[in-house]
């Protein structure tokens, strides 16, 4: 029952961006979790969004998320299980112990510590132990990290955050909004320079920043956070192509204390974290490339916790009952690229035709035992809250497929599809080698020397459109790990030429992502994703069978890691049970 | 003496330089940009090419070449392309870890295989003997990394009796390193086990058949010293050649071991460095390997020359 005078009081606090949120909420327009889901996002705090739940009467049985406060990343815990799309590992029966050492295995990082250019899963990890974001953008919503609250303008094209004080670099000097200035600067030229400029960060004092963007972006927040990993702030001297093992720094829970690229690193724990001193006294990193040696150091207690594992490869973990795993449902993707702009595969019904002729719930049994969701060629997860539910599944239809390439003049074309050694990507691979035959296709495989390389994506600096990746190989897979919004797969794959390498060039989708990307109201962004799927799914740039699910697993007597699919695994609250 | 390890002094340079001109062709038959695979699919042309001109890829290869010659003999190899750290602060700690590996393993497996070839030899035909050479034939032609899987299987995961990470924590004194090398150490001795006591085996029957031999125990010697005087100094000199050469194989060529157990030898360090075309990498551990397999086999020369006689005086002529 709606509690009007209650609700007429919340709404007086409330800027127009949140009363127009708060209020297709009231109506009915959007569900409960969309609703703290976007609240968070533009910053409406913990305390408007419960009185906005109690006003409208809602469960009160569900939490509310922690939008200010000095809520840690591993503060709030999830069940056991599926996860979304940041996963926590479960408490266990009885309290945390004070004191121990986690013992980790992680992938190898590719390349140097440096915050700012690092790029691959390896790296994040050790790099987002010690250094920490903006905001915690873990989980679904968007919580505190180092600002404590933020607020869009009314077309959100410039972000105030109210940093968090009191919080110390590891070596005691204080962090103020002089540190955020330095690395948005650093930012503009590199990872953000879509999004701001240098100069375009301003400190209103030592605790606020301003942040005015090129063009307005309502989930900008996201772009400060965790899944876009390089935006972690750093001192403000800190110079560019720094390594953290050479300045052993940041803000995060744990400090570095060793590091060999080549066997592992040591951390130990900050007791100043603002988060509260951390339960465990060090972390101890393994590195390996290898799977095997991950699963069996956990199966023989050399680990507690494995980073990331496949099924396939990874699967006696599930029927260890000393181990558990967790699965982090999520918009992770493989994307079976077609170029569109020359080669066999222009003629969009050729494109249709191979992804009508992929059998997707065969690949879900088969490669990911049922962990992951069915997707309908577009990236437009079912985790995000304006995906759109009602556009029908495409199946397979082998019939229709043949007929499609006939009418294309491409009946029993011969292609060469491209494919990194990556988790169940080769077996991806030959699964849809021979699916395809079965529509008449020959598919001969061929495995890339490097994941990511020249054959999906060879250089940067195309003057052709799209601009960008250019001179790859015409048809191929390639992965896409997890966001927590869809806008990297949006822009870089499809919209613009980064990482596009089906050279997909589409005037209505790039307007539709636009107004996706400037919609401030939920309604808005539905009404842009819901054309984003339909032109994605009609031209089929890009086939895509499956979101999958992201896993890990930790020793029984391990509680409180949150991991992403990105590499993050934040051990500030974790330990072990008593 | 003195002589004879001068002469092969001067011949393990001219070695060095023959290896470190093959190790220079074969980086540079390995196709891609340097820069593009190091800054990666997006970055600028500008940029790739400016990494290129600093670490002097864009340089004529006879320039390169002698600024590898030069990194040799000095033993800087530069900065590895991955981790933009010194390649010695790579190789370096890889190859302590490799030698400590090597070490144990054969201080386990020398006495062990030794023993058991002088034993099957001094019953040659009888039933030990089949049973040492049949055994050494069936563990020799197992692979190292199948016994090493099969011995982390058993041992270390299911019996829990061993440790599955080879690497041990950081501040681990000498003794406690042991426990976690000794399961790879072991799958090594399995592996070169049979390798060795059929060598030995075969040196010691020729050494018993021998004129010299029998003519010792005419003269009254008792059967331990005509072992330890006369047929083992003899006997040996081919276990020693092999023993040597294992040795460089073992700090470069057991990456299947150092794989199963997580452990960061050389050769993982130098699979690892293909796998991301860190070139300088590569190339100061493959040198690295070369200058052990020289070192090793100038010591099992000076030492078989040192066992006998025969040698030295040839030697020195």
């Amino acid at each position: 029952m709606m509690d009007y005078r209650l609700f007429d009081n919340v709404r007086r606090q409330a800027s127009p961006v949140e009363v127009e949120l708060v209020e297709a909420f009231a109506q009915g327009k959007i569900s409960r979790r969309a609703f703290v889901a976007r609240g968070s996002m533009i910053g409406l705090g913990a305390p408007l969004i419960g009185a906005i739940l109690a006003a409208c009467g809602s469960d009160k049985k569900t939490t509310t998320p922690a939008t200010s406060g000095t809520t840690a990343p591993g503060g709030t815990t999830a069940p056991g299980g599926t996860t979304a799309p940041g996963g926590t590992t479960a408490p266990s029966s009885g309290s945390i112990k004070q004191g121990g050492t986690l013992r980790i295995v992680a992938q190898t990082p590719a390349g140097p510590l440096d915050p700012v250019a690092m790029a691959d899963l390896g790296t994040y990890c050790p790099v987002t132990t010690c250094f920490e974001y903006l905001v915690d953008a873990l989980g679904g919503d968007v919580k505190p990290m180092l600002a404590e609250t933020w607020k869009p303008n009314a077309d959100g094209s410039v972000w105030t955050f109210n940093l968090r004080k009191g919080v110390k670099w590891h070596d005691g000097t204080p962090f103020t909004s002089a540190d955020v200035v330095a690395t948005m600067d650093r930012l503009a030229g590199s990872n953000l320079k879509a999004s701001i400029a240098a100069g375009s960060t301003k400190a209103i004092d030592d605790f606020t920043v301003e942040i005015t963007l090129l063009s307005p972006d309502g989930q900008f927040p996201q772009q400060v956070g965790a899944y876009n990993p390089q935006s972690v702030i750093t001192p403000k001297d800190f110079v560019l192509g720094t390594t953290l093992d050479k300045r052993m720094t940041g803000t995060g829970a744990f400090k570095m204390t060793k590091y060999d690229a080549a066997t592992g690193a040591t951390f130990e724990a900050n007791p100043d974290w603002w988060g509260g001193k951390p339960y465990l006294d060090k972390l101890e990193y393994s590195f390996s490339e290898d799977l095997a040696t991950l699963v069996s150091g956990l199966q023989g207690g050399a680990a507690d916790a494995i980073t990331q594992f496949s099924v396939i490869g990874g699967d006696a973990l599930f029927n260890d009952s000393n181990i558990v795993v967790q699965s982090i449902r999520g918009a992770a993707h493989r994307e079976i690229w077609m170029n569109c702009r020359e080669g066999d595969f222009t003629d969009k019904r050729v494109r249709q035709a191979v992804a009508l002729g992929i059998d997707r719930q065969a690949l879900l049994d088969t490669l990911l035992k049922g962990k992951a969701d069915i997707a309908n060629d577009h990236p437009i997860a079912p985790i995000y809250p304006f995906f759109d539910a009602t556009q029908p599944q495409r199946v397979r239809d082998v019939d229709k497929a043949k007929q499609l390439l006939s009418d294309a003049g491409k009946a029993g074309l011969a292609a060469t599809m491209y494919f990194p050694n990556l988790q169940e990507i080769p077996q991806l691979a030959q699964i849809l080698q021979s699916q395809l035959k079965d529509i008449g296709m020959n598919v001969t495989l061929s495995q890339e020397a490097v994941v990511d390389g020249e054959e999906w994506c060879k250089v940067y600096d195309s003057k052709v459109e799209p601009a960008g990746c250019d001179g790859g190989k015409d048809f191929g897979i390639v992965d896409y790990g997890l966001r927590g919004v869809p806008d990297v797969y949006l822009v870089k794959a499809y919209a613009t030429g980064e990482w596009n390498s089906a050279h997909y060039i589409s005037e209505p989708f790039r307007a539709a992502v636009k107004a996706y990307q400037s919609s401030l109201d939920l309604d808005g962004q539905k009404a842009a994703i819901k054309d984003i799927q339909k032109i994605a799914n009609e031209d089929v740039p890009y086939a895509i069978p499956y979101f999958y699910n992201i896993l890990f697993a930790t020793a029984k007597n391990v509680t409180g890691i949150v991991a992403t699919g990105l590499g993050h695994f934040y051990c500030g609250k974790a330990g072990f049970t008593a | 003496m003195g002589r004879y390890v001068l002469r092969r002094l001067a011949s393990a340079v001219v070695t060095l330089w023959v290896l470190a001109t093959i190790v220079f062709l074969m980086v540079n038959v390995i196709p891609g940009n340097v820069g593009r695979s190091v800054l990666g699919p997006f970055a600028l042309k500008e940029d790739v090419a400016r990494y290129n001109h600093q670490i002097g890829t864009d340089r004529p290869l006879i320039s390169q070449y002698f600024t590898s010659i030069r990194r040799v003999f000095t033993l800087d190899f530069g900065d590895s392309y991955k981790s933009q750290s010194a390649v010695t602060k790579i190789i370096f700690p890889a190859l302590f870890r490799s030698g400590k590996l090597a070490l144990l393993a054969f201080i386990i497996t020398i006495p062990i295989s030794i023993a058991a070839g002088i034993f099957a030899a001094r019953r040659q035909d009888k039933v030990t003997d089949r049973v040492v050479v049949n055994a050494g034939l069936a563990t020799s032609s197992i692979p190292d990394f199948v016994t090493a899987a099969v011995l982390m299987s058993f041992f270390c995961v299911h019996w829990k009796l061993g440790h599955v990470f080879a690497d041990p924590p950081s501040g681990t004194s000498v003794v406690g390193q042991l426990p976690y090398l000794l399961t790879p150490a072991l799958a090594l001795v399995v592996a070169y086990f049979g390798y060795i006591a059929r060598m030995s085996r075969a040196g010691v029957i020729n050494g018993l058949q021998a004129d010299y031999a029998r003519t010792a125990t005419m003269k009254g010697l008792s059967k331990g010293a005509v072992m330890r005087k006369h047929i083992l100094r003899n006997a040996l000199a081919p276990t020693i050649t092999v023993i040597s050469v294992q040795i460089g194989y073992l700090f470069g060529g057991i990456v299947g071991v150092e794989k199963v157990f997580n452990y960061h030898g050389l050769g993982s360090t130098m699979l690892s460095a293909v796998t991301s075309h860190d070139i300088p990498v590569l190339q100061g551990a493959v040198l690295l390997v070369g200058i052990i397999y020289m070192v090793s086999t100038l010591l099992a020369d000076v030492f078989i020359a040192f066992l006998n006689p025969r040698v030295r005086l040839e030697t020195s002529r």
